[in-house]
């Protein structure tokens, strides 16, 4: 156990170095494939040991605490280092708080001795450890074809793949690290590290729109990070301890504690773009795709749902609860609409991202047993498929030279089987039996009792059906005879959209099983399973979702549509109705003077109602007065 | 099981019969109301039957899969109402069914098709919430998302739920495509959209169209007749007067724009929805 | 196979809906076309239908004389109905191009561009005898069905030889 754990946070961190150190590309992408092949293998063997504690006293021979102090103050300096090269004076100002902060608690607050477990693992954990090092390595893998392509496309002066790399597999390790440690300060350091390395990878094509972006990026996630530090002071304090699992069982009422709760729900509502912080992973968007696939998916902005559904037990009954439900619903409505305003695929999935997470932390704001699962399962399926979407919407830019939906019209004809596999993500985003619905069925279900935010909800899943449904439509329009014939792409994408596609279909036929293993014998802390389960039924006794056999008869279902598409082949293929003025070429028409004009339709985005230039001002200050509200209510 | 599983085939054979007759039913209500004698009963069978048997032919094979799709979920979602599962969970499957024919009549370049494409999202975007508000005043009321203990609650939902059942009808003349909310596809001669949504669609694939079309119609009739679950007779009644109201409506109304009926369900709808929780949320 | 055979014949002939096209006529026979709509003539209560859509209809009404403009979409019209479809020519003009046949652009009647199963005259005829002659038409597709279901399969692949052709 304690060599897995090793594996999973320190390979990455080595083969990071190895990556950058070694400038053979070849060399390179076998350490790159065989620390992710580890990783995955880890993270599975290390599912018999949960749940654990775990506390390493030396790391390589260093004291560890010594280490982290060293790595603590090293980070905010690393920060100020760059606020001073790009000039920003929020990046200088976070930083500083953070250093001085920093300081008051390690010289000042932290007791002598260490409190508690530096390393915990429940199935929670083990749950987010399976997602980072699964999706997260198959993302990697994605990358060597996609940053190939990419540098022989747009690079001047030596390849900055080592840094790439080397950036990537740090943060996977870091990750790795933050959700297995239960010292709050390692934490910390680990919660900084993410910044960092969000910093270096939305900067990688040093454009000046990207440096922008991530500065804008750095000083928005050391905001977070100022407020995390705070807390971290607040709790010292109070109770002399580090110990996560200790504290969050304590009732909130204590002190300072409550407002400490309030700015760790700051903290991870900065990290998952949440309104009025949304621009930062708006901004990310300027980085290669991978990036944006990690960034969305597995890392990054999951460490604020993390955080949340970890501090969960803390926020029972409390006003601070109510607050992040409101904020969450709050974002999963505003970001649906915006997305609808929407024609930038990549910009429709960035929404797309922050109103799901806003899902989550409605779900830990609700903090029912059967919200908690919800959010838990939209973690999981939420990272599954927008990796997918992401990589898709990566390769399908790299093709045909946009990431606009109106230029993917027709896109099956071009690259068919990623326009299929972009329709089945896009399909299990919307359509049940697949996990993510069960999710929102189960989320819209837990809140049912609280008006406000059931109002937010409905209209929020409407406007979602608007913005996914198009999309799909879109890629699959033009005119199709029924001859299938995938594209060549290289082996590695394939097989990375591939078991993400699988794996997140085949998940969702096991959710039953899942949410049998997540809380087999009470394993996450504070409880009970709230669903009965039986031949693949989840029931409680106000809802009930037959997962399994609405998924065979899904999966019926299918091969029945498919054996039609076999009838169909026979039939006749007609030109699309153009008023009688249709030419032999699809989609033309003969106007006047027999001229041919294509004829043109593009989807509805009613800009006049959901553009960003006229809602995002009202929604951030929504937000602010939501957050303020947050605040305010702890103090 | 065996008397489930007789319900189930049951339910899913009577269905169609069901809502071709209340098509036909509405066909000569509509002709009576304009002063014509219109077509028999039976006219939409003759229809769909007639269109089956016609040549197949497609813009692109996306579309009979789409299709296909659509009339599956139609008919699950009847399936598990009959059965007496969760109302939220049926709400989701029949929206599958409204997603894939949307998405099939996307498939076509035809700017017909994509304007009805899109009117049918904004459709579905103004008449979702709504639904699922009402369901959400169902289980503030019984306590329960499940069919059945609507099923067994004593008292008639309407006298608690009376603006929430306003909402549902106004939602199912959305759904149903009735005028002044016949956006995306009509049933009688109003023709500058060619048909919108179905324009490419001919044939047995039109046919299905309908099909799904009348499994939807009993679904949500039936739908709307929890709200008098006491009594078999108190059901029928209040399903076939909603019908009847709907039909009424839609003869002496005139078709309006999308902006007044997003307007209209998400203003008034959400409003009286929110009254009727509120009132709800305070009694308990 | 009988019965479903004689079911499906019924139903043909019960549900005959019809695309009415104007192929530049002086609007006297569209707005008798029409009146068969209005409730005087109701022509509803024999399932006939008035769709705006090819490929929906089973039966193409043409008014007005084809020139060489608009024969493109006339053919196109015609292409676009899925078998078994009927074609019936209302009008003098329809018929044989009426007072506008030696007119410099003028193709002449509907026949010279498509195959008319009905021709029903008259300047402009009256609504009673355009349902006549939908009727029959009926009688006529009825015939053209049962080839139709005979050699269904013949008949498509043949239909798709011609539009690879063309």
């Amino acid at each position: 156990m304690e060599t897995l754990t090793a594996i999973l946070i320190l390979l990455p961190f080595g083969s990071a170095f190895l990556c950058y150190l070694v400038p053979i590309p070849t060399l390179r992408n076998i350490f790159i494939l065989v620390s992710g092949g580890l990783l995955m293998v880890s993270a599975f063997l290390l599912i018999p040991y949960c749940p654990f504690t775990f506390t390493p006293d030396t790391l390589l021979g260093f004291n560890l605490h010594a280490l982290l102090k060293v790595g603590d103050f090293l980070l905010p300096l690393i920060f100020l280092y760059f606020g001073f090269k790009h000039k920003s004076f929020l990046v200088k100002i976070f930083s500083l708080l953070q250093l001085i902060l920093i300081f008051l608690i390690d010289f000042f607050l932290l007791p002598k001795e260490p409190t508690g477990p530096v390393f915990y693992a429940d199935n929670l954990s083990l749950l987010m450890i399976l997602i980072i090092s699964v999706i997260g390595s198959l993302i990697t893998f994605q990358a060597i074809p996609y940053m190939k392509n990419h540098e022989e496309h747009l690079l001047q002066g030596p390849s900055r793949q080592p840094g790439f790399f080397f950036v990537m597999l740090l943060f996977l390790g870091a990750m790795n690290g933050l959700v297995l440690s239960n010292d709050l300060l390692v934490l910390y350091f680990f919660f900084e590290v993410t910044t960092l390395c969000s910093f270096l990878l939305i900067r990688h094509d040093r454009t000046e729109v990207a440096v922008h972006n991530a500065v804008r990026a750095l000083w928005m996630n050391s905001l977070g990070g100022v407020a995390l530090a705070l807390a971290l002071a607040l709790i010292l304090n109070e109770f002399h301890s580090t110990d996560m699992q200790r504290i969050i069982l304590l009732p909130p009422a204590v002190g300072y504690y409550l407002v400490a709760l309030a700015l760790i729900a700051v903290a991870a509502f900065v990290k998952s773009a949440q309104f009025p912080f949304q621009s930062w992973l708006l901004g990310a968007m300027v980085a290669p795709t991978p990036v944006s696939a990690l960034l969305h998916s597995s890392t990054m902005v999951k460490i604020g749902v993390y955080l949340i559904l970890r501090f969960t037990p803390a926020l029972q009954n409390t006003f601070l609860g109510q607050c992040v439900a409101l904020l969450g619903c709050f974002s999963f409505l505003s970001a649906a609409a915006l997305a609808v305003g929407q024609s930038n695929g990549k910009k429709v999935l960035a929404y797309s991202t922050i109103s799901n997470l806003g899902l989550i932390f409605a779900c830990a704001g609700i903090n029912t047993p059967e919200a908690f699962t919800a959010g838990v399962l939209l973690i999981l399926f939420h990272a599954l498929i927008k990796a997918q979407l992401f990589l898709c919407v990566g390769t399908i830019e790299q093709h045909i030279a946009s990431r606009d939906i109106e230029d993917m019209r027709g896109l099956y004809a071009k690259m068919p089987l990623t326009a299929l596999i972009t329709v089945f993500g896009v399909i299990m985003m919307l359509m049940p039996p697949f996990g993510l619905l069960l999710s929102k069925w189960m989320t819209i279900e837990a809140a049912a009792k609280n008006i406000y935010l059931i109002i937010l909800l409905a209209t929020g899943s409407a406007l979602t059906v608007m913005y996914w449904a198009r999309w799909a439509g879109t890629l699959m329009s033009d005119p199709f005879a029924g001859r299938f014939k995938p594209e060549r792409q290289p082996l590695l994408t394939w097989t990375a959209l591939g078991s993400l596609a699988i794996g997140a279909g085949g998940l969702s036929l096991a959710v039953p099983w899942i949410y049998q293993w997540l809380f087999l014998a009470d394993m996450i802390r504070g409880y009970s399973p709230p669903y009965q389960t039986y031949n693949g039924i989840l029931e409680n006794g106000y809802g009930i979702f037959p997962v399994f056999p609405l998924s065979l008869i899904a999966i019926l279902g299918f091969l029945v549509s498919i054996w039609f598409l076999k009838g169909t082949a026979k039939a006749r293929i007609a030109p699309s109705y153009l008023g009688g003025l249709e030419t032999g070429e699809s989609g033309v028409f003969r106007g006047p003077m027999n001229q041919l004009i294509p004829a043109e339709a593009r989807n509805y985005y009613l800009s006049h109602i959901f553009s960003e230039t006229r809602l995002t001002g009202w929604i951030n200050l929504g937000a602010g007065i939501l957050l303020t509200l947050l605040l305010g209510g702890a103090l | 099981m065996i008397y489930k599983t007789a319900l189930l085939i049951g339910a899913l054979i009577t269905a169609p019969f069901l809502g071709g007759l209340l098509m036909g039913l509405d066909r000569i209500l509509t002709a009576r109301l304009q002063s014509r004698i219109g077509p028999p009963l039976l006219q939409p069978f003759y229809d769909l039957i007639k269109l089956l048997r016609k040549e197949k032919m497609v813009v692109n094979v996306w579309q009979a899969f789409c299709v296909n799709c659509y009339v599956a979920a139609a008919s699950i979602s009847v399936g598990l109402f009959i059965l007496g599962s969760d109302l939220l969970l049926i709400l989701f499957i029949q929206a599958v069914g409204a997603i894939f024919l949307v998405v099939g009549a996307l498939t076509s370049t035809s700017p017909y098709s994509q304007v009805g494409a899109h009117r049918e999202l904004l459709q579905i975007l103004s008449y979702e919430p709504l639904l699922i508000l009402a369901i959400i005043g169902i289980y503030l009321e019984t306590g329960s998302f499940k069919i059945e203990a609507v099923l067994d609650w004593e008292q008639p939902l309407l006298m608690r739920l009376p603006f929430l059942f306003l909402v549902t009808g106004y939602a199912l003349l959305v759904k149903l495509r009735k005028s002044p909310v016949d956006l995306s596809t009509s049933h009688h001669a109003h023709q500058e959209l060619v048909k919108g949504l179905t324009t490419d669609y001919s044939g047995p694939y039109l046919a299905l169209i309908e099909l799904g079309h009348w499994y939807e119609v009993v679904l949500f009739l039936g739908f709307c007749s929890l709200f008098w679950a006491t009594s078999w007779i108190g059901m029928l009644i209040v399903a076939l007067g909603l019908f009847l109201a709907e039909i009424l409506v839609d003869n002496t109304t005139a078709r309006l724009t999308w902006r007044w009926m997003l307007g209209s369900t998400w203003g008034l709808g959400l409003t009286l929805s929110l009254i009727n929780l509120i009132w709800l949320f305070l009694r308990r | 196979m009988g019965i479903f055979k004689n079911i499906t014949e019924i139903s043909r002939m019960k549900s005959p809906w019809l695309l009415h096209f104007d192929c530049g006529s002086c609007n006297g026979c569209d707005i008798e076309v029409l009146a068969c709509l209005t409730p005087v003539y109701d022509v509803e209560r024999f399932g006939i239908i008035h769709v705006g859509n090819p490929k929906h209809a089973d039966l193409l009404l043409v008014t007005g004389t084809v020139n060489h403009r608009n024969k493109k979409v006339l053919v196109n019209l015609h292409q676009q109905m899925p078998e078994p479809k009927i074609v019936v020519a209302i009008g003098a003009c329809g018929l044989s191009g009426g007072i506008f046949r030696e007119a410099y652009n003028v193709v002449g009647g509907v026949d010279q561009v498509i195959p008319v199963h009905v021709y029903v005259p008259g300047c402009p005829p009256k609504p009673e005898a355009i349902i006549d002659g939908v009727v029959l038409a009926l009688k006529e597709f009825e015939a053209k069905n049962e080839k139709y279901g005979q050699g269904a399969r013949g008949k498509r692949r043949e239909a798709n030889k011609e539009q690879e052709k063309s």
